[in-house]
C-alpha cells in the first residue's frame, strides 16, 4: 500500500508540476478484469464521505457493505434476515431487543469484535455530539447495554416495527477503541470495520481501491469474498462510463439507459441485466392549492390528467426493460402495499371529457416540476398536450425541486421515491401522507390511517388501514403513481453478479466465472 | 514604475473583493442549502440540525464577513457536502486542473505559433488564408462537441486514447487539445500581427542587407521579438482555460477543480463554487496584473495610460 | 487592462459626409468602398451568405419543416438518417428519442441559436457600448470605474457564473438570454472605450463642444457614426460567442429547457446514444459549427474590409 501511495503521488507531483516533465512518462492504466483479479465499477458520484454515519448517499451504504458489517442481514434474494455479527436476537418487549453476539471476529486492524463495540455505535451515534448525518436511521434509538462480553441489549425509544429493517441496513458496527483513538475524522481517512474487504486506497475524486478481507470471518450471510480487489472509479457522466465499459476501462455500470441498453447487448463480451428497484415513479399533484388557486385543486383535472398520461406507452419505450406501471402510491411488494385501487388507464377522450366537467374544454397552463429522467418528463407533456393542457418543464436540482414542493410552490413534480429500500409502507406511503413536512395534502383521514398503521404491531389492522389510505390517495388522485425503476446493469461477461431489488450492488458476493 | 505598480496592484485587490461579494451574494441566493445539504433521505430534523451546524440561520452580511475574513487567512470554510475545508478539497484538484490548462496551451502555442509565423511569411498568400481557416475553425467549434467527438472517434473507434479519468499523461491528451484548440485563432493572430511588424522594422532590414541568412533572422531576431505580447496574451489565456475546464474536465471524468465546480453546484455545496470561483478571479486577477506589468516594463508609453 | 483577443478598433474613416450629399466622385464614399471591398473578401462572402441562410430558414420554419418539432410518437423513435440502415421517408434526418422529427427540430433550432445571440448580442452591445462610450469621451474617474468594472468582469469564470446564475434563477429562454447579454460585455466595452479616445481628439468634437452642442448630441452624431465600424466588428464576434455558450449551457442541462429544439440540447440529449447513432451529436453539432463559423468569418472579414489600408 505505501508502494502503491507513493507511486501515486509521485504521478500526481508529474501531472502538477509540469505537462511537459510529463510527456517523457507516458504511463498506461493497469489493466483490469478477470486477468488480473480486479473488478473496477463506475459510479457517478463521489461519496461524500466513507465514514457511513456522514453519509446519506446511495453509494455510501453499497461501499459500507464492503467495510462493515451490520448485526443482522437481510438475504437481497430473499428477502429473509440471517444472522451476521449477532448470531441470534430476541425481542424482550416492543421496545427491547436482547442480541447474541458472533465470536472469533475481528476488525481489520486487528481489534477484537466484542460487546463493547455494538454498545459504543448504538450510543455514540445516536448522540448530538456525533452529528449523525441522517437523523432517522438512529433516530428511534435510545441506548445500548453490555449484557456479557457477547451480549447486548437495545433500548429502543418508541414502539418501531421497522427496527430489524433499520438493523439490517444503515447500522454499520464501528470499533469502539479505535474510534476512541482517532474519532471520526480518523475514521473517515483510513475505515476500519469487520467487512469483507478493506479500503487499500483513496484518490479523492477519482478512485477508491479495496481489497479482499482474508480473514473475514465464516458465515451463512455474506459468505467469503471471492474476487481480490475492487475499484470504484468515478466517472459522472454516464456516457462516458459507458464508453469506459466499451473499451474495458470499467467491468462494470449500472443506471444503464434504454438507448445505451439497446446498443450494449449486441456486443459479445457484455451482459445486461435488467432487475427492478422499490423506486416508484409519481406525479404529485397540488391538491390542497398551496401554489395558489389552479385547475389542478379540482379532482376532476387530476383524474382528467391521470387518465391522458400514457404510462403503458412510455414503460415500453423508454425502459430498458423490467419496468411495470404501478398503481398505488408505493411500491407493489411493501408490506400493505394495496393493490386494489382506481387505475387510471390511458383514454385520452376520457380526460378531454372531465376537463370539460370541470370547466377547462380547452385545457389550461401548468408547470410540471422535474429533477430527472427528462426524456420521461417530454414523454408526459407531449401526453397533456395532446388533450389540450400546455405544460412547461421546470427542471432543476433535487434539492431545489423538493423544497419547491414542500414549501407549496409547485403545482405538479414528477418526483421518484426509493423507500431507503425498506419492505414496508411506512417507508413510502406514509412519508408523503401522515402530515408530515413532506404531506403537502394534510387530508387528516389518511393521515390518522396511516399512524394506525404505522404504530400497529397488528398485520391484519396494518393492511386494512394501509388499504383504506391507498384506495382515497388514488379515488383523489394525488399522486399519479407512475412506474417502478429497474436498474439495467452492464458488466463484462466474465463476471457471476446477480443484481437485487434493493438497489445495493452486492459486490461481495460477486464472482468470476 | 513604482506609481504604475501600486495603481495597478490596488486596482486588482478592489477587483477581488468586489468578485467576493458578488460570488458570495450569488451562491446564497439559491433555494434552501440545508435541504440540498441533507440529501433525499432527510427528516426535517436533519435538515434542521445541519442548518444550525453550518450556521445559514444567522444574517446574510455577517456569514459574509466571517466567511471573506476567513479567506483572507486561507480559510474558505468547509464543504457542505465532504465535510473538509474547501481549500482541501481545492488543493487536491488544483494539479489536474493546473496540468490540463498547461498543457492545453502548449497545444495551443504549438499549433499557432507556426501557423502565425508561416502566415506571417506571405501574408495574403494561400499559407496565410489556409493557417487563418485552421485557427478559425478551432474558434467556431463548440468545445464540448469537439470532445465528444474526439472521445468517439479516438477513443472508442481508434481505442487510441483513454476515455476518462486522470490516470497518466496520456489521459490528458484528448482533453488538453478540445480545450486548446479555442484559443489558437487569438495567439495565432497576434503573432502573425506581431511578426509582420517586426519582419517590417528596420533592423530585419539591416540583418538581411548584412547578410544574415534567412532562418537566422527569423528565428533568432524576428520571432523572439514578436512572440512577447503572445506571452502576456497566453497568461491570460490560461485563466480562460481554467474557466474552460469546466465543461471539458466533467467530460473526460478529469477530477480537477472545474469538474469539482460543477458537481458542487449540482449539488448546491456552495461553499465550494464559492471558493472556486474566488479561487480563479484571483489566478486571473494575478495573472493579468502580471501581464501588465510585463507590457509596461516592454513598453515605457503603457505606463502613463 | 488586458486588452485579449483585441478586435483592433478600425480607425475612424473621415468624418461622416453631410448628410443628403456625398462630396467628391461617387466610389470615394467609405461605405461604397466598404461595399466594394466586402464583394471580393471570401471569408465576408461566405460567413454573409451561410448566416443569410440561417437567418432565412429560422424566419421560415413553419414553411420549411416538415413536421410539428415538438409532436413525438414513441412508436417511431431514433429512426436513422437517410444514409443511415432503416432510414423513413418522411424522417430525413431521422428521429430523436422522443419519436420527433429531427430535421424539422433543426430548423426551428436556428431560431433559438439566433435569437438568443442576437438578443445577447443587442443587450451586451448596449451596456458595452455606453460604458466603452462614456469612458472614452470622459475619461478621468469615469474611465477608472469603467476599467474597473469591466477588470471586475474578466476576472469572473463566464461559465461558471453563467451556470450558478442559472442555477439560482432557473433555466428558461429568458434567464439564458439575459444571463448572456449581461456577461458578455466586456469586449464591446474595452473596444468601444479605446475607439472613442481616437475620434475624442478630432477637431469636429472639439468644434461641436465649442459650439456648446450637448453632449447626448455629441456622442450620437460625431462619436457612434466614427466607432461603428468597431461596434460591427464585434458585435458580430460577441453574437458567436453567446451562441456557443447557450449551446454549452443548455448542454450541461442549465440553459434552454426541452422540449425546445436548441442545438446544444439536441447534442446533450443524443449523446447517450452518440456510441451507437452517431448522427445524432453530429447534426446539430455540426449545424452550430457551420453558423458560429458564418458569424465569425463575417466578423473577421469585416474588420479586414474597413481597415483603412488593406490587410497587413
Amino acid at each position: 500500500m505505501t508502494t502503491f501511495l507513493a507511486q501515486r503521488s509521485a504521478r500526481r507531483a508529474l501531472l502538477g508540476a509540469a505537462a511537459a516533465a510529463a510527456l517523457a512518462a507516458p504511463l498506461t492504466p493497469a489493466l483490469a478484469g478477470k486477468a488480473d483479479d480486479t473488478l473496477t465499477f463506475a459510479f457517478e458520484q463521489e461519496v461524500e464521505a466513507l465514514n457511513f454515519y456522514q453519509s446519506t448517499s446511495r453509494d455510501g451504504v453499497i461501499l459500507s457493505r464492503l467495510i462493515w458489517d451490520t448485526l443482522i442481514w437481510r438475504d437481497p434474494y430473499t428477502g429473509d434476515y440471517k444472522p451476521l455479527l449477532a448470531t441470534s436476537w430476541t425481542w424482550v418487549d416492543n421496545v427491547t431487543i436482547d442480541f447474541e453476539l458472533r465470536e472469533g471476529v475481528t476488525f481489520h486492524n486487528g481489534e477484537t469484535f466484542d460487546a463493547d463495540d455494538v454498545v459504543f455505535t448504538f450510543n455514540y451515534f445516536p448522540s448530538p455530539e456525533a452529528k449523525t448525518k441522517s437523523q432517522q436511521t438512529v433516530s428511534w434509538i435510545k441506548g445500548a447495554e453490555k449484557l456479557g462480553d457477547y451480549k447486548v441489549r437495545l433500548h429502543l425509544k418508541n414502539p418501531f416495527p421497522a427496527a430489524l429493517e433499520f438493523l439490517a441496513s444503515p447500522l454499520p458496527i464501528y470499533p469502539d477503541e479505535y474510534m476512541a483513538e482517532v474519532g471520526q475524522d480518523g475514521m473517515e481517512k483510513n475505515p476500519i470495520g469487520t467487512g469483507p474487504y478493506k479500503v487499500a486506497n483513496v484518490v479523492r475524486g477519482e478512485t477508491i481501491e479495496f481489497v479482499k478481507n482474508d480473514g473475514y470471518f465464516p458465515n451463512d450471510a455474506k459468505g467469503a469474498p471471492q474476487i481480490g480487489k475492487l475499484v470504484m472509479r468515478t466517472l459522472p457522466d454516464k456516457n462516458t462510463q459507458l464508453a469506459e465499459l466499451m473499451t474495458g476501462g470499467i467491468d462494470w455500470m449500472w443506471k444503464v439507459e434504454v438507448d445505451q441498453a439497446e446498443g450494449l447487448r449486441s456486443m459479445p463480451d457484455l451482459t445486461v441485466v435488467d432487475a427492478e428497484t422499490m423506486r416508484i415513479g409519481y406525479l404529485g399533484f397540488d391538491a390542497a392549492g398551496t401554489s395558489g388557486d389552479h385547475p389542478l385543486t379540482n379532482v376532476k383535472v387530476r383524474q382528467a390528467l391521470s387518465h391522458a398520461i400514457d404510462r403503458q406507452a412510455i414503460v415500453d419505450n423508454l425502459f430498458p426493460g423490467g419496468a411495470r406501471v404501478v398503481n398505488s402510491a408505493c411500491f407493489p411488494e411493501q408490506f400493505g402495499c394495496e393493490q386494489d385501487v382506481t387505475a387510471y388507464d390511458h383514454d385520452p377522450e376520457k380526460a378531454r371529457a372531465l376537463l370539460a366537467e370541470a370547466g377547462f374544454p380547452d385545457g389550461f397552463d401548468m408547470t410540471l416540476d422535474v429533477y430527472r429522467n427528462r426524456e420521461m418528463a417530454e414523454a408526459m407533456i407531449g401526453d397533456l398536450a395532446k388533450v389540450g393542457v400546455d405544460a412547461t418543464m421546470n427542471y432543476g436540482k433535487y434539492a431545489a425541486i423538493r423544497d419547491a414542493v414542500r414549501s407549496g410552490g409547485s403545482q405538479a413534480g414528477y418526483l421518484t421515491w426509493g423507500s431507503n429500500s425498506i419492505g414496508d409502507i411506512s417507508a413510502s406511503t406514509s412519508v408523503f401522507f401522515k402530515g408530515g413536512a413532506d404531506d403537502i395534502y394534510q387530508d387528516p383521514e389518511v393521515t390518522e390511517w396511516l399512524t394506525t398503521g404505522d404504530t400497529s404491531t397488528d398485520p391484519e389492522v396494518r393492511k386494512d388501514v394501509y388499504s383504506k389510505a391507498l384506495k382515497k390517495i388514488a379515488a383523489e388522485a394525488y399522486w399519479l403513481p407512475l412506474w417502478s425503476y429497474p436498474y439495467t446493469y452492464a458488466f463484462t461477461s466474465d463476471l457471476d453478479f446477480t443484481p437485487t431489488s434493493d438497489e445495493i450492488p452486492h459486490f461481495a458476493l460477486a464472482r468470476w466465472k | 514604475m513604482l506609481g504604475f505598480l501600486l495603481k495597478r496592484a490596488a486596482l486588482a485587490l478592489a477587483v477581488a473583493v468586489t468578485v467576493s461579494i458578488i460570488s458570495f451574494l450569488l451562491l446564497r441566493a439559491s433555494g434552501d442549502i440545508a435541504v440540498a445539504v441533507a440529501g433525499e433521505g432527510a427528516t426535517e430534523a436533519d435538515i434542521e440540525a445541519i442548518r444550525i451546524q453550518f450556521g445559514f440561520d444567522r444574517p446574510l452580511i455577517v456569514q459574509y464577513f466571517e466567511w471573506a475574513g476567513n479567506a483572507l487567512t486561507g480559510d474558505l470554510g468547509q464543504s457542505v457536502y465532504f465535510r473538509v475545508p474547501v481549500v482541501e478539497l481545492i488543493g487536491e484538484r488544483m494539479p489536474v486542473t493546473m496540468g490540463l490548462g498547461a498543457l492545453a496551451l502548449v497545444f495551443a502555442v504549438a499549433l499557432s505559433i507556426p501557423l502565425g509565423v508561416a502566415a506571417a511569411l506571405r501574408p495574403n498568400s494561400i499559407i496565410d488564408r489556409l493557417s487563418l481557416w485552421i485557427a478559425v475553425l478551432g474558434q467556431a467549434m463548440p468545445s464540448f462537441w469537439f470532445a465528444l467527438l474526439l472521445m468517439l472517434v479516438m477513443g472508442v473507434w481508434w481505442r487510441w486514447l483513454p476515455i476518462s479519468g486522470a490516470g497518466g499523461f496520456d489521459h490528458y491528451i484528448m482533453p488538453a487539445i478540445a480545450l486548446g484548440y479555442y484559443a489558437t485563432p487569438a495567439i495565432m493572430r497576434l503573432t502573425r500581427a506581431g511578426m509582420i511588424e517586426v519582419l517590417e522594422s528596420d533592423y530585419i532590414r539591416t540583418a538581411h542587407a548584412k547578410g544574415l541568412g534567412t532562418g537566422k533572422v527569423l528565428f533568432k531576431h524576428a520571432l523572439r521579438n514578436a512572440v512577447i505580447p503572445v506571452v502576456s496574451l497566453a497568461a491570460v489565456q490560461f485563466g480562460f482555460m481554467l474557466s474552460g475546464s469546466i465543461v471539458i474536465e466533467s467530460i473526460f471524468a478529469l477530477p480537477g477543480v472545474g469538474h469539482l465546480a460543477w458537481i458542487s453546484l449540482q449539488r448546491s455545496d456552495f461553499t465550494v463554487v464559492q471558493g472556486i470561483v474566488l479561487m480563479l478571479s484571483v489566478i486571473y486577477i494575478l495573472m493579468a496584473l502580471v501581464a501588465d506589468l510585463f507590457n509596461a516594463w516592454l513598453d515605457p508609453r503603457i505606463r502613463v495610460a | 487592462m488586458t486588452d485579449m483577443q483585441a478586435a483592433p478598433a478600425a480607425s475612424p474613416t473621415a468624418p461622416a459626409p453631410g448628410p443628403g450629399k456625398v462630396p467628391g466622385k461617387a466610389p470615394a464614399g467609405p461605405w461604397a468602398r466598404m461595399r466594394r471591398r466586402s464583394l471580393r473578401h471570401g471569408g465576408v462572402m461566405f460567413g454573409a451568405i451561410v448566416l443569410l441562410g440561417f437567418i432565412a430558414m429560422a424566419f421560415l420554419a413553419p414553411l420549411l419543416a416538415p413536421h410539428d418539432p415538438l409532436s413525438q410518437s414513441l412508436s417511431t423513435r431514433l429512426i436513422d438518417p437517410f444514409w443511415g440502415a432503416k432510414p423513413h421517408p418522411d424522417h430525413l434526418l431521422g428521429t430523436d428519442q422522443l419519436g420527433r422529427d429531427y430535421l424539422s427540430r433543426m430548423i426551428y433550432g436556428a431560431r433559438i441559436s439566433l435569437t438568443i445571440g442576437l438578443v445577447a448580442m443587442v443587450i451586451s452591445g448596449v451596456i458595452g457600448t455606453a460604458m466603452g462610450v462614456a469612458a472614452g469621451y470622459f475619461g478621468g474617474r469615469i474611465d477608472h470605474f469603467v476599467t474597473f468594472v469591466v477588470t471586475t468582469r474578466l476576472s469572473m469564470p463566464v461559465i461558471l457564473v453563467a451556470l450558478a446564475v442559472v442555477a439560482v434563477a432557473g433555466s428558461s429562454l429568458t434567464v439564458v438570454v439575459l444571463v448572456l447579454g449581461f456577461l458578455l460585455w466586456d469586449r464591446f466595452a474595452v473596444v468601444m472605450r479605446s475607439a472613442t479616445r481616437q475620434v475624442r481628439d478630432h477637431e469636429y468634437v472639439a468644434a461641436a463642444q465649442a459650439l456648446g452642442m450637448p453632449v447626448s448630441r455629441i456622442v450620437m452624431s460625431e462619436i457612434l457614426p466614427n466607432v461603428l465600424g468597431a461596434l460591427i466588428v464585434v458585435a458580430t464576434l460577441e453574437m458567436a460567442h453567446a451562441i456557443l455558450l447557450e449551446a454549452a449551457l443548455s448542454f450541461l442541462g442549465l440553459g434552454v429547457q426541452p422540449p425546445t429544439p436548441s442545438w446544444g440540447l439536441m447534442v446533450s440529449e443524443g449523446r447517450k446514444a452518440m456510441f451507437f447513432k452517431p448522427w445524432l451529436i453530429a447534426i446539430p453539432g455540426a449545424a452550430l459549427f457551420v453558423l458560429v463559423l458564418a458569424i465569425n468569418l463575417l466578423g473577421d472579414g469585416l474588420r479586414d474590409v474597413m481597415a483603412p489600408e488593406g490587410r497587413s
